[in-house]
């Protein structure tokens, strides 16, 4: 595939970003307030082992007749000491901690109840103004540039913006990633090996952007991830976005230019979740490069100035022929 | 568009132009309708990646039309194509997306999977109790995942299960309340059991999909689906819908023609399939919209969809090079390929699409099948686009192919009812393409043969027999605009499709740009296991597909009594009553006068670059 036809934009300027909340999240920030990358917007609790809690018995009820009693509806969220079923009698069976009664079984006369565990908290990585913030998502103004690749893995990720490699259509080699890169955002050129990739997420850097990387490399980085995870050695977050495309390609020149003039910058990234539909109908074409506009211009790691880049594959640019 | 009459000269020229826009996910066509010579025309058509700015579009539509339009109107060309009316329609700006509760993956998930994706929802999350995941992970997924939608699913209409419950409370539980829509298409004997676990009003209960082991019946589901999308996603109206006007537009034209007509639209996104039976007194039409059944669908990218890919290319590609491309064509799908790797790539991927569609569908016989779609119009020739169509659905039978190059299809059905008709009657010489007409057979043995065949053109000598062998097939010229009878024996066990089973026949048959294709490759194609053997094979085949396309013949009859050309490919005779009826009315002197106003005001270059 040529680049001809490029979808990649570069947006400067404040830009909606959408924070997705899962459901239940309850959001610690309002319209109007300023947030920081690392702060936390909204928590929920994570859902934790399921439990058979007997009712029949405690109530001295036979199963199909402790049936009737049960006070709450299959889905319902419990607090802690919250009664769950009653008979007339007074005997009660009430809740062990936060838990979501999920059913009752007639036949075993208890009830399944999934139990709730510890807050986890969404943070949004980026820096601006709360705009809006509704139950699934939080929209936050963010005063820099925007800039959509064509893929990527992993997760959100903030960081200083570093360069380590010397001209756009050099391979970022392991050797090029050291201690210094640790929580940072690297720029690579042309592409990086699963290696390379390995190698910078034991070193703790945050993310990585290239021009382009070979599909099987990146599915065997994110295989080598998920084992990771599922047997529990894997922590912190790490994310890979590409700008150009899958294959062996450089970063366009004027781009490279671009992001080595902004090393220092705060930047984020998004892997693979990206969702920014913060605008339903550009109708327009945008500038494919951008200038930087005076608002990104600090140096500061706190300035209101950030980039950020995420991966296209949950936006889309409206067509441009429409009434 | 330009002046008629004697006062043409001093009069101030007029221009009657309309727009048909098609706003597809990655593309944007175009096509400027206008009238010449009396007659209502399609005089140029264009397409861009849908990020382009309009203004190229019009630029580009300009450019086509520089040699047609009247001279005193060519500095204001663009400024009346921006104004002019348009017929538009869009892909939909997103798909509906649903999560599933079931209680087993295989039986009812699956049913319910098919009649979502079926009916052009996304489905984002299936949490199945036997899915192998514990209920904490299915319960977590499902709270996690951005829905429109709800389904449950599970047991049958006889039984009372638990775990259908459970399902029914994990969906209240990832819902978490709000306005989303929930539908129980379960057991029967459930449904108030779950209705209570919801607000009033949340859940719609739909007739079960798998009511017992051994049925299955998910049109009721897949209707209701249907219809919750057009209200939830596309509140303001589906008729300017893509999908939606492409399925009018087909039902129109089997009406019209008293055709079975199938017709396909491949996009970026979205794939359509449209069946419209117009055979009798009404209009049986079916259709199924794919969201992510485009050339830039998800399951296109996965491994063994990629290994799957590279063996069956008749060129060796390396895997990587398969991956890399599939993944930039799924990124960036307003790209075109620039090397014949690339272009074998996303050939084999719209096949594998249009086998995914065919299986779907089934394979009942239609009389002409259309391909829409930048993959079908832009094609490298018009044998590429057949050769798509043929090994891609695997037509069998007798059926006449035509490509819909304009892309005008779809934003004609966006017009109201009767007016599509009208449309379709006043640019039907422009809308379609005919690549000809293909004789696909079932069956046979190796190295016998299945078909013989002979050819009688009118005006030519009496032909020799042509004999197709088990596994082989064979391009006959025919040119656009020719029609022939067409004798057909079949041996060695190769039959077509119910209805004609008979060992021999005669059909009618039309030509078209690539010709009459008599193929006796089976359905569906059989290819060799090893890699070596395939490949040869499908070289073999390609050699024979692609070689120098059919050059137009000059047609000996006279014109007059011949219908258009587009007309002709509709009107098979024998093909369906009412085709039969035109057909025997085409030389009615109405008729040649407009063919002659036809043939006389269609510039070549504008016939062929359809």
């Amino acid at each position: 595939m040529s680049g001809a036809t490029d979808t990649r934009r570069l947006d400067v300027g404040p830009a909606v970003h959408r924070i997705p909340l899962p459901r239940g999240s309850v959001p610690h920030v309002r319209t109007g307030s300023v947030v920081q990358p690392d702060q936390v917007l909204a928590s929920r609790r994570t859902i934790g082992e399921p439990i058979r809690l007997p009712l029949a018995g405690p109530l001295a009820r036979s199963a199909a007749e402790a049936g009737e009693l049960v006070l709450v509806r299959p889905g319902a969220r419990l607090e802690p000491d919250e009664p769950i079923a009653r008979a007339p009698d007074g005997r009660e069976v009430r809740a062990p901690g936060h838990a979501i009664f999920l059913a009752y079984s007639k036949t075993d006369g208890a009830a399944l109840l999934v139990t709730l565990g510890a807050e986890s908290q969404v943070i949004g990585h980026v820096s601006g103004t709360v705009l809006q913030v509704t139950r699934s998502h939080i929209s936050v103004a963010v005063p820099g540039a925007r800039l959509e690749g064509v893929g990527g893995v992993g997760d959100a990720v903030h960081g200083e913006l570093v360069v380590a490699v010397h001209s756009n259509d050099e391979e970022l080699r392991a050797g090029a990633i050291d201690v210094s890169a640790a929580g940072k955002i690297v720029i690579g050129g042309s592409r990086a090996s699963a290696e390379t990739l390995t190698r910078a997420r034991a070193m703790g850097v945050a993310g990585i952007v290239l021009g382009g990387i070979l599909d099987k490399e990146l599915r065997d980085f994110a295989a080598i991830q998920r084992r990771r995870r599922e047997i529990g050695g894997l922590t912190g977050s790490f994310a890979v976005v590409l700008l150009e495309g899958y294959g062996k390609v450089a970063l366009d020149a004027q781009l490279f230019a671009w992001l080595r003039a902004h090393a220092g910058h705060t930047a984020s990234l998004f892997g693979s979740t990206c969702t920014m539909p913060g605008r339903p109908r550009p109708a327009r074409r945008s500038p494919r490069w951008a200038t930087v506009s005076s608002s990104t211009a600090g140096r500061s790691r706190d300035a209101a100035g950030c980039w950020w880049a995420c991966s296209t594959s949950s936006t889309r640019r409206r067509p441009g022929l429409r009434r | 568009m330009s002046d008629d009459g004697p006062m043409a000269t001093a009069a101030r020229p007029t221009a009657e132009l309309s727009l048909l826009v098609d706003a597809g996910s990655a593309w944007t066509k175009a096509s400027v309708v206008g009238r010449t010579r009396g007659r209502w025309r399609i005089v140029a058509h264009a397409a861009q990646p849908s990020a382009w700015d309009e203004s190229v579009l019009i630029r580009a539509l300009v450019d086509r039309m520089r040699e047609a339009v009247d001279q005193r109107l060519r500095d204001e060309a663009v400024d009346l194509i921006a104004a002019a009316p348009r017929i538009s329609c869009h892909t939909p700006f997103r798909p509906g997306r649903l999560a599933i509760a079931a209680v087993t993956g295989e039986l009812s998930g699956a049913a319910a999977r098919h009649a979502a994706e079926s009916a052009g929802w996304l489905v984002v999350e299936t949490a199945a109790a036997d899915d192998g995941r514990p209920l904490p992970e299915r319960l977590s997924a499902l709270t996690s995942a951005e829905v429109d939608g709800w389904l449950i699913v599970g047991g049958f209409d006889d039984a009372r299960p638990e775990q259908a419950i459970e399902a029914a409370a994990i969906i209240a539980a990832a819902r978490g309340g709000g306005r989303s829509p929930v539908i129980w298409a379960g057991s029967t004997l459930l449904a108030d059991e779950v209705c209570a676990l919801f607000d009033p009003g949340v859940v719609t209960t739909v007739a079960n999909p798998r009511p017992s082991a051994d049925e299955e019946d998910a049109a009721p589901l897949r209707h209701h689906l249907e219809e919750l999308l057009d209200r939830l996603v596309e509140s303001g109206g589906t008729r300017n819908l893509a999908p939606i006007g492409f399925r009018r537009t087909i039902a129109e034209i089997a009406r019209q023609e008293g055709l079975r007509v199938g017709a396909v639209d491949l996009g970026a996104r979205y794939a359509t399939w449209v069946a419209a039976d117009g055979t009798g007194h009404e209009v049986i039409v079916e259709s199924r919209v794919f969201a992510a059944g485009g050339l830039g669908a998800p399951s296109l990218a996965t491994a063994s969809s990629i290994g799957r890919l590279a063996r069956t290319m008749p060129i060796a590609i390396d895997e990587l090079a398969v991956a890399d491309t599939l993944q930039n064509m799924r990124s960036r799908p307003g790209t075109i390929p620039y090397s014949d790797e690339e272009l074998a790539v996303t050939l084999a991927a719209a096949r594998a699409r249009l086998t995914a569609l065919a299986e779907q569908r089934g394979s009942e016989p239609v009389d002409l099948l259309i391909g829409a779609g930048r993959i079908f119009a832009a094609a490298p020739t018009p044998m590429q686009a057949m050769r798509l169509m043929l090994e891609g659905l695997r037509p069998p039978g007798v059926t006449q192919l035509a490509i819909d190059a304009a892309g005008a299809l779809p934003p004609l059905g966006s017009l109201p009812d009767d007016q599509i008709a009208e449309g379709i009657g006043v640019l039907r010489d422009d809308l379609l393409v005919p690549l000809g007409t293909t004789v696909v057979t079932r069956g046979g043995r190796t190295a016998q043969v299945a078909i013989r065949a002979r050819l009688h053109r009118t005006g030519w000598p009496e032909p020799a027999p042509v004999e197709v062998r088990y596994g082989q097939v064979v391009v006959l010229p025919l040119p656009r605009g020719e029609v022939a009878e067409l004798e057909l024996e079949l041996e060695g066990g190769a039959v077509l499709p119910a209805g004609r089973r008979a060992h021999k026949a005669r059909v009618t048959v039309s030509g078209g740009t690539v010709g009459l294709v008599l193929d006796a490759r089976d359905v569906p194609l059989h290819l060799p296991r090893r890699v070596d053997d395939r490949r040869q094979v499908l070289a073999g085949w390609r050699e024979i597909l692609l070689r120098e396309p059919v050059q137009a013949a000059p047609v000996e009859v006279p014109t007059a009594r011949q219908p258009g050309a587009a007309q002709r490919i509709l009107r098979l005779a024998g093909l369906g009553d009412r085709a039969a009826r035109t057909a025997a009315d085409a030389g009615g002197d109405s008729a040649r006068a407009s063919n002659e106003e036809a043939e006389q005001a269609e510039p070549d270059d504008a016939r062929d670059g359809r």
